[in-house]
């Protein structure tokens, strides 16, 4: 079994890394044509539209991109962890044994003082990421539990969920907003008119409406797909799914009280900040966490 | 066009692929080998840092325990003992009778309250217990890429290549005694 089992995490981390490549390359497609289907509806010519589209998308990318962990950081009101302070101390020493046992670089630990038991990585690949945990985390959770918690957030920046979160975060939340601001001026009626071809009008006004429900969809299949593996490998990683299981027990027990930041950054947590979905729904960020502790249990 | 041509540019495409394919089994092979020896290395940091935390550790604890020779004897010799080791697995080996006798020591160091008030103790042991873990999970690592390697140049058609480049088996670390036990994960 043991041998079986390795291919398959080496088989996976690998499949991981080629589905973030694509899921960027369709995300930047979604941007793009949408960007494009805006210019058919304003009247602007399909080859303006297209060569102001895609570079547009390319920016835009690039600089969510590069701006992604300073902003999560300040959205988060996460400071660096004090090695002075024995709690604090303890999730280094977690950090950097999961790092150790996931062969990558010791990430940056930040704490954020809050009294919800939560944490998050952020960063763009292993080499820059950081991991956060919030200061009721550091309180409430054992060694083991938050040896789990750190091990699923080791995974997601093993698997690069980090990168991908990032720039779909990104690109759901420019499609929202350039499509409510259209709507709402087509609804006033002061957008302009297209010329010429009745049909293509339509079908870029249906896919403005469209894209924004479908690009939120999406992203939150992933973001669920990801929780589930992250919970397998981190599991993997300290080859103790329990100590995860009873975080999560904890945590579902902990009800939030004072959730911090936007609600942009909710999906970077371990369990959402904002509310518990008990059920299963397509519109949660997170699984319900009954459904991760049974398969934990389950391994 | 000439059907010798096309021919020989079939084969050409043909052989570029085998090449390419080569090239890239040939990359994966060498960065295996390449994770195995630095899983290594970083085991080797966490024994040397374990090592050199003992001295700090005996001259704190000294001046409490003066009836303790014996256990803090076995200490000092099983530091002895992993500096000598040269063999990964007899380095191992060591460490696991360096642990034993740490553990004998800070059960003994339970029954002298002044002792355990004493920070410069709390540190060592917290950081000692740390390196155990960490030492714990670089084995860990070093057996997961000696695995994933065993893999690679194992299965159908990494042997080819592997066979080709002379590559043969790694040794794992035997872990002695309470060993981790690996979760059955389901994707």
């Amino acid at each position: 079994m043991h041998m079986e089992q390795q291919l398959l995490i080496e088989d996976h981390i690998r499949k991981n890394k080629r589905d973030t490549v694509i899921i960027c390359v369709l995300m930047l497609f979604l941007l793009f044509t949408f960007i494009f289907c805006i210019g058919v509806v304003i009247g602007a010519p399909p080859i303006i539209s297209m060569m102001i589209g895609l570079p547009v998308a390319v920016i835009y990318i690039l600089a969510t991109y590069s701006m992604s962990v300073q902003s999560v950081i300040s959205a988060t009101k996460a400071r660096p962890a004090n090695p002075n302070n024995r709690e604090e101390k303890m999730l280094i020493y977690k950090v950097e044994e999961m790092a150790i046992a996931a062969g990558l670089p010791t990430p940056k630990v930040y704490v954020q003082d809050s009294h919800d038991i939560n944490a998050f990585a952020s960063g763009h690949k292993p080499e820059d990421a950081i991991i956060c945990a919030t200061t009721g985390a550091l309180q409430l959770l054992n060694k083991e539990e938050l040896e789990g918690v750190m091990g699923h957030e080791m995974s997601h920046i093993r698997n690069r969920d980090i990168l991908v979160m990032t720039i779909t975060v990104g690109i759901v939340g420019a499609i929202a907003l350039i499509a409510e601001i259209m709507l709402r001026s087509l609804w006033f009626g002061r957008g302009g008119r297209g010329k010429g071809n009745g049909i293509l009008f339509l079908i870029a006004i249906i896919f403005i409406i469209l894209a924004p429900i479908f690009s939120r969809l999406t992203y939150l299949a992933i973001s669920r797909k990801r929780e589930y593996l992250a919970d397998a490998d981190g599991a993997y990683l300290t080859r103790n799914p329990e100590g995860l299981a009873r975080a999560l027990e904890k945590i579902k027990n902990d009800l939030p009280d004072d959730p911090k930041g936007s609600k942009t950054v909710a999906s970077l947590y371990i369990a959402n900040p904002f509310k518990r979905a008990l059920s299963d729904s397509i519109w949660s960020t997170h699984p319900p966490l009954d459904e991760r502790i049974r398969r934990l249990r389950s391994m | 066009m000439d059907p010798i041509v096309i021919i020989g540019i079939i084969i050409l495409v043909v052989a570029l692929i085998i090449l390419l394919w080569f090239l890239s089994y040939y990359n994966r092979v060498i960065r295996s080998e390449n994770r195995i020896d630095n899983a290594w290395a970083q085991i080797d940091v966490q024994l040397k840092r374990r090592a050199d935390l003992i001295p700090n550790l005996m001259e704190t604890v000294r001046g409490y325990m003066k009836h303790e020779r014996e256990t803090l004897e076995n200490v000092t010799k099983a530091r002895a003992a992993l500096m000598s080791a040269k063999a990964p697995q007899e380095s191992i080996n060591a460490d696991n009778i360096l642990t034993g006798a740490l553990k004998t020591l800070f059960a003994v160091a339970e029954n002298y309250p002044d002792l355990k008030a004493n920070q410069n103790f709390l540190q060592l042991q917290d950081e000692l217990t740390h390196t155990e873990d960490k030492i714990a999970y670089s084995r860990q690592h070093f057996n997961d890429s000696v695995l994933a390697f065993n893999n690679l140049i194992e299965t159908f058609p990494g042997n080819i290549f592997a066979n080709m480049m002379g590559k043969k088996e790694r040794q794992m670390l035997q872990i002695p005694e309470a060993s981790r036990e690996v979760p059955k994960v389901s994707f």
